[in-house]
């Protein structure tokens, strides 16, 4: 159980991010847990719900439900509550946990970017910090400066001197963008990299933000180019969502982002398990 | 022997090798970096040397397993160079430098039932019980009307360890320590 000083400190985020969002005039959203489709990368894994046919799962984050909200006509929204994974564990990792994610109509990543700095100043000061000032670097320039050198050809090469050489060298609050277009999710491409970054701070991995894809084939032929490669590994295909490729032809042109509310809590309160953070099931 | 431990049974106390040496897991961390494929990274400290290494596995590798074998003792008396025990199945006895025993040692107290790790017949690592009992020799008297929260002091126990006690604590009270976080967990009721 967490310290009561520390449901005190979280109690005070988790407000401070619904305050920022409200005064920005986003919506809430409270999107659906159970879900008939929950995930479309390749390295995710899903909880099934023993409900009987048809089958059902816990999301995995709320993206799917809130890009039909997009297409059905709502600006800026936000969904805060639980997500569920399977197959993560470790002290960063609990299978339930508490994600924000938000959505911005008529910007690009680099709109969101500005949302996250300022979203990050109030959660900073509801903790009674102040939020250090945020580095930008590139994907590239980050293997680079941490490591010394470019990322290896080889995705998996690469991946491997991330998380052993550049990933906890990230202490600053840092926003890392252009990720190799193989690495897009729903993110929409730019010449070879996809339109994408993430937060990190104190070498942790917080957050996750698109450019959003609007093009309904190309997200269709990720996700079955993703399934191709689950089952050739002998995982179960994640089920297509045809509603949500339907609303992403339909959604004007937006950015949005998805950010680990415990981890935020745990890098802000200077802790480094999870479950000293959130009351555990 | 030859078995394997994948990723995903990877957990604290594991005992592996690597190089042919036998280590524990101390640490291990799931990280998924961008949207790709997991890895664990882990601490692990050689049961021999002490020494703490750390190494990155990507999901789908896999560690052998150290042919590690721990063994319910009985702490004896300590000759002045070692700490002996007697193994309570074979009643053999077996003596053990300090130097493996990670400081745990302070805490034993004659008749203490201990776990041994034995690796190739050799003792390599001791685990305490979680939770001991043992009376205070010696801590300054407390400041009365002292009521700051979570002010302590520290305390020698007859066993020769040292633990942070509340200011309330007197000397020649019994105490129960966590010998997992060296801490004070409470007085022992009478």
């Amino acid at each position: 159980m967490p310290a009561p000083s520390a449901l005190r400190a979280r109690a005070a985020v988790v407000r401070a991010l619904r305050e920022w969002l409200w005064g920005m005039g986003f919506i809430e959203i409270e999107a659906p847990a159970l879900v008939r489709s929950a995930a479309l990368e390749e390295h995710l894994e899903a909880l099934a719900v023993d409900s009987g046919a048809p089958e059902r799962w816990l999301h995995t984050s709320p993206e799917f439900a809130m890009k039909r909200v997009l297409a059905a006509g709502l600006p800026r929204v936000f969904s805060l509550g639980p997500c569920f994974r399977g197959e993560e564990r470790g002290p960063h990792h609990a299978a339930e946990f508490t994600m924000i994610e938000w959505y911005r109509v008529g910007c690009d990543y680099r709109g969101i970017m500005d949302d996250l700095v300022a979203l990050l100043g109030a959660a900073a000061a509801a903790a009674g910090r102040s939020l250090p000032e945020v580095e930008h670097l590139t994907v590239a320039e980050a293997y680079r400066r941490h490591s010394g050198r470019s990322a290896d050809a080889d995705p998996i090469e690469a991946a491997r001197t991330w998380v052993n050489d550049v990933e906890l060298k990230l202490t600053a609050p840092t926003i890392v963008r252009d990720y190799p277009a193989s690495e897009a999710a729903f993110a929409a491409i730019r010449g070879d990299v996809a339109e994408r970054f993430e937060l990190y701070w104190e070498g942790v991995e917080l957050a996750n933000a698109f450019t959003e894809l609007l093009d309904p084939s190309e997200l269709a032929e990720r996700w079955s180019k993703n399934n191709l490669a689950r089952v050739a590994e002998g995982r179960a295909p994640h089920p297509v969502d045809h509603r949500l490729i339907e609303a992403v032809g339909r959604h004007p042109r937006c950015g949005g982002i998805a950010l680990g509310v415990d981890r935020l809590v745990m890098v802000l309160l200077g802790v480094d398990d999870i479950r000293d953070v959130r009351v555990g099931g | 022997m030859g078995s394997n431990y994948q990723t995903s049974e990877f957990r604290n106390g594991l005992k592996v090798l690597v190089d042919g040496n036998p280590y524990v897991m101390t640490y291990f961390q799931f990280v998924k970096p961008g949207k790709g494929t997991a890895f664990t990274r882990t601490k692990l400290k050689n049961l021999i040397t002490g020494n703490v290494i750390e190494r990155t596995y990507r999901t789908g590798e896999s560690l052998e397993a150290a042919d590690c074998e721990d063994r319910n003792m009985q702490y004896l008396y300590h000759d002045g160079e070692q700490y002996q025990f007697m193994d309570l199945e074979t009643f053999e006895q077996l003596g053990m430098a300090p130097d493996m025993m990670d400081g745990g040692e302070s805490f034993l107290t004659e008749e203490l039932q201990v776990m041994i790790t034995m690796f190739n017949s050799r003792p390599v690592g001791m685990t305490l019980p979680n939770f001991v009992e043992d009376t205070i020799d010696y801590t300054e008297p407390g400041v009365r009307g002292n009521t700051a929260q979570g002010a302590t002091k520290p305390a020698t126990l007859t066993c020769g360890a040292t633990v942070q006690v509340p200011l309330f604590i007197e000397q020649g009270e019994a105490i129960r320590v966590d010998t997992r976080t060296k801490s004070y967990v409470g007085r022992v009721k009478e």
